[in-house]
């Protein structure tokens, strides 16, 4: 068939297949449409977030609240005992979609209730009075880096806020809005308004300017909390990782409609930072909080809600009146049950070597190069654009390799190329030219190697869900933060390696250290050699994985027959269902 | 198999004949069954475990955070001559700092204000003969530092960022280092090498310029006040002293400053020796060699007075004037032989369609010469100009403008 043969031939199949998919699939084109416009603004809408977040690396926090680094490893740990008790609950609810018995939810809600006044009244008053001011306990926090007693207590409480507020709001909206929505997108709808206010909101309040660093850090920590009770993330393309049974069909719709649908990230990496390199002080400037992100992320906000309604999730599961009801116990087991989770778990734990390391790519432009406006964008763009052909190669590298191959080359690849970011950095740190070429020729190359295996990451992700739907019934995506408990303290205590080494090299809350060459190179090798142990290490795992596509097509199979059987059953028995997808 | 026959059992269509009464027990070959609805086998004992093995892994984790996030307040390193303060962490309430013996901090339990409830208890077996490194790194609440006689080294970096330092007083008998008006100095005086962040609250409290709100924070004075000029003379503008032949890494940065007089027997600005001072507009170099005081009281105390760098100097540090916006002149004099990488970067801004601060290099060399001296990366400012960056221009063989 000659090659106009075949645009003549792809241009009737879409044609014919526009509003109606084709025999065995399951997206009709005009959804890979939707997808592009619907993706391509929450993907950049969510992207454009990144830039506001509490640590020390956001822009906001580097040049305006000027926090202490170690003080979000101490927040951190502070947190810690109450993130246990509350990821019971909040998985629970979680995954069982927000369906929970009468009495279990009112006990829900109480004690949601309950967290929130305790946070609040933290807020208010200050606890630490209540105690001996001499005591070893008082005198602990008050010694802790960017801390005292009154801010550790408050941050504790701001935590009890967030965590009760989150609760509440997961219960409600879930089971107000999933059963129409899915389980992917319900939450743009209940978050998207609040969420350009708080964006707002965090340029234009002046809390930044509180002279006492223990009273901002804690200020600073309640209002990017409350930032974070409502959430943007990339759901769309989450939603797009199971719209359809079809194995096949999803790798098509995730090579081609949504690699395109990045393009809208690409323009706006382009332009966000142009216009910041204009400004007077550039990222220093808080023009960038009050005006540049605010605007760009609505205009995104908007077209992403004018599309979320198009793009549709096809897991294939019984009506959600329907489902399998997870008790806490079979929620833990069953999940522990699960070997790939596990093997996942293991390469996550050897990750954690690499926490608390700084954005090294990003110092590397700003304080080793200096760049900004169009030349910062067009290098960023020129090294993520690498990867963008390899990925249009997906489906063929998918079927070519092993997921296991996949994983391990681009952990090696991961390691080899920081090895020679580090020597390049060490060795002719002082030759901009030269460090700068090995630099971005390496960062190049691994963007390159990057894409395909996080396709695959994603695939593998989606396909543990899937065998977990086998195993349990549902995906128990939630509950499968249980792995997190076994992991989290030993991830947490890893985690400060990074940046007790940091602080010995002078990196605390001023980042203008990095202007001092040997400094910033102790500060920026160091820790990529930690990194590059990790990304070794990581190979190992991945020797274990044995889950392919055949054992997937079984799996899918099972479960659509499941779906089939139950709502069946649901009609023979008159009940009306909503939520389900028989594939 | 082959590669290809293995292939084409993969594509093959997958098709399970599944009862509907086993839909929740059907197990597929090779991957473990499912397990829904159905009762665990020992499943109060799998509950104990669970539980213990997670209170374990919470607890060993908790302790061993808190111990390493845990900073006693001073942390020493033991030399062959005596010891290093390594880092200081501040209780949070400490003000007043001495560098002479190991020390440690202990609480009077009887008194309930924090500010005054601790007593640093030294050692004095164990003198303190060094400061490392970012020992005080950040630190926003010591304004005074007091250094012993036995103190022999102290890092160009140990007070870095010590944002309310006002002064660093030296005993007098110390054979290597010396304060004037406390500002760090080598003992000999030819090396400048902390003025801290925070000098001028402490000059304007010695002049009687300083005012404070409710909270205890300083207000600086508007342009348009009465004594204005005479507060500019007094805080913000320092002369360094004639003996001084290095102004060493990092010695003014982020100072409160408007106006620098420099000697000419000034030889070397080391990195970052200018950086990041917003207000600093003037930097003069005079000829008297007899200067011994710091504050200025006007030009003729210090002999003839120049615009900008001083004759004689030869190096210029990576980023010694970096973020410095407010200047507007720079000569560069034919002794200068090394420029440092940014060494002006960011002295140059557009506003309002217009270049502002350093938007041209003074240079007294001719092109030929200028050649020969080494020059860092981008030691030139740059400009956003078509939406790239273009560095300012240098004018050759200039001759110095009179200030």
């Amino acid at each position: 068939m000659s090659a106009m043969q075949k645009v003549r031939s792809l241009f009737t199949e879409i044609k014919d297949h526009w509003s109606t998919p084709a025999e065995g699939k399951y997206v009709p084109y005009k959804e890979y449409k939707d997808v592009v416009f619907a993706v391509g603004s929450n993907y950049a809408g969510s992207k454009v977030l990144e830039y506001i977040g509490f640590f020390s690396s956001c822009y906001l926090i580097m040049h305006h609240y000027k926090l202490p680094y170690l003080t979000f490893s101490v927040i951190g740990i502070l947190n810690m005992p109450l993130g246990y008790i509350s990821a019971l609950m909040w998985w629970f609810v979680c995954d069982n979609l927000g369906f929970l018995p009468k009495k279990t939810e009112r006990k829900f809600y109480f004690t949601y209730f309950l967290m929130m006044a305790f946070g609040i009244s933290t807020i208010l008053f200050d606890y630490s009075r209540l105690f001996d001011q001499t005591s070893p306990f008082i005198t602990y926090l008050n010694g802790l880096e960017g801390m005292n007693a009154t801010a550790c207590f408050k941050t504790f409480g701001t935590h009890f806020l967030y965590t009760g507020w989150v609760g509440a709001r997961n219960i409600f909206w879930r089971k107000k809005l999933l059963p129409k929505y899915g389980r992917y997108k319900y939450s743009l709808y209940c978050d998207v308004i609040p969420k350009c206010i708080m964006v707002i909101l965090i340029g234009w309040l002046p809390v930044y300017n509180i002279p006492d660093v223990a009273t901002r850090v804690w200020v600073a920590n309640l209002l990017f909390a409350t930032y974070n009770v409502f959430g943007f993330a990339n759901n769309l393309e989450t939603c797009t990782r199971s719209i359809s049974p079809n194995l096949q069909e999803r790798i098509l719709v995730r090579s081609y409609p949504v690699k395109i649908s990045h393009f809208f990230n690409t323009i706006v990496g382009i332009i966000l930072p142009a216009i910041i390199g204009m400004l007077r002080y550039e990222w220093a400037d808080i023009n960038v909080y009050r005006y540049v992100i605010p605007i760009t992320f609505c205009v995104l906000a908007v077209f992403t809600m004018i599309f979320a309604g198009k793009v549709k999730e096809r897991i294939p599961q019984p009506p959600v009146e329907k489902k399998v009801q997870i008790k806490f116990w079979d929620g833990m087991f069953g999940v522990l049950h699960n070997k790939y989770l596990l093997i996942n778990t293991i390469k996550d734990l050897i990750d954690s070597l690499g926490n608390g390391m700084l954005p090294f790519v990003t110092i590397l432009y700003f304080y080793t190069f200096r760049l900004s406006g169009l030349p910062y964008s067009l290098i960023v763009m020129l090294i993520s654009f690498a990867g963008t052909p390899p990925d249009l190669l997906s489906p063929y590298f998918l079927k070519r390799f092993s997921y296991k191959q996949i994983m391990i080359f681009y952990q090696l690849t991961r390691a080899i190329g920081n090895g020679l970011i580090a020597a390049a950095m060490w060795f002719c740190g002082d030759n901009l030219t030269l460090c700068g070429t090995i630099c971005v020729v390496v960062l190049f190359f691994m963007e390159m190697t990057k894409t395909v295996p996080t396709t695959a990451g994603h695939d593998m992700n989606v396909r543990i869900g899937d065998y977990q739907m086998y195993l349990s019934g549902e995906r128990l995506e939630s509950f499968a933060g249980v792995f997190g408990w076994f992991t989290g303290p030993i991830t947490s205590f890893v985690g400060l390696i990074i940046p007790l080494l940091l602080l010995k090299y002078g990196f605390n809350s001023n980042w203008d250290v990095l202007f001092v060459d040997d400094s910033r190179r102790n500060i920026i090798v160091i820790p990529i050699i930690v990194d590059v142990i990790g990304f070794l290490l990581m190979t190992i795992p991945y020797l274990f994985w044995d889950y392919d596509s055949k054992k997937q097509n079984m799996v899918m199979e099972v479960l659509k027959r499941r779906a089939e059987v139950t709502e069946k059953k649901a009609e023979e028995e008159g009940v009306s269902v909503s939520g389900g997808y028989m594939g | 198999m082959s590669k290809k026959e293995k292939k084409i059992i993969v594509e093959e269509p997958i098709h399970l004949d599944i009862p509907e009464d086993e839909i929740w027990t059907y197990r597929v070959e090779g991957l473990a069954a499912p397990h829904i609805n159905k009762p665990y086998k020992h499943f109060g004992l799998k509950k104990v475990i669970f539980a213990v093995v997670i209170i374990i892994a919470v607890s060993i984790s908790c302790y061993f955070s808190v111990r390493t996030v845990q900073k006693d307040t001073f942390e020493y390193e033991q030399t062959e001559i005596g010891y290093e303060l390594s880092k200081f962490s501040n209780t949070g309430y400490m003000t007043t700092l001495d560098i002479d013996f190991v020390s440690s901090v202990e609480y009077d339990r009887e008194n309930a204000d924090v500010n005054t409830n601790f007593e640093v208890i030294k050692d004095e077996t164990k003198k303190v003969t060094s400061v490392g490194a970012y020992a005080l790194n950040c630190d926003e609440k010591i304004k005074v530092i007091n250094i012993s006689a036995d103190v022999d080294y102290v890092d160009p970096k140990a007070f870095y960022s010590c944002w309310a330092l006002r002064q660093i007083e030296v005993d007098e008998n110390n054979p290597n280092y010396c304060d004037v008006e406390g500002v760090l100095y080598s003992k000999d005086m030819k090396t400048l090498i902390c003025r801290p962040c925070d000098h001028d609250t402490y000059l304007a409290e010695k002049y009687g310029h300083a005012k404070y709100d409710e909270n205890g924070y300083r207000i600086e004075p508007a342009a348009e006040d009465a004594n204005y000029e005479q507060y500019v003379k007094d805080v913000l503008t320092y002369v360094v002293p004639s003996s001084v032949e290095t102004v060493g890494q990092l010695s003014f940065n982020y100072a409160n400053m408007k106006a620098v007089y420099l000697p000419e027997g000034l030889k070397t600005i080391e990195t970052l020796g200018f950086f990041e001072i917003p207000l600093l507009e003037s930097v003069k170099s005079y000829k008297s060699d007899a200067v011994t005081d710091t504050h200025f009281t006007g030009e003729e105390a210090l002999g003839e007075v120049y615009n900008s760098l001083p004759d004689g100097l030869e190096y210029i540090g990576s980023d010694a004037f970096s973020y410095n916006q407010a200047m507007t002149y720079v000569f560069i004099p034919e002794s200068v032989t090394y420029i440092g990488h940014h060494a002006f970067w960011d002295t140059v801004y557009k506003a309002d369609g217009t270049l502002k601060g350093v938007t041209v290099i003074n240079v007294e060399a001719s092109e030929e010469k200028f050649d020969e001296i080494h020059t860092g990366n981008s030691w030139r400012p740059q400009y956003d100009y078509l939406l790239f960056k273009k560095s300012v221009g240098i004018n050759y063989s200039s001759v110095r403008t009179e200030g």
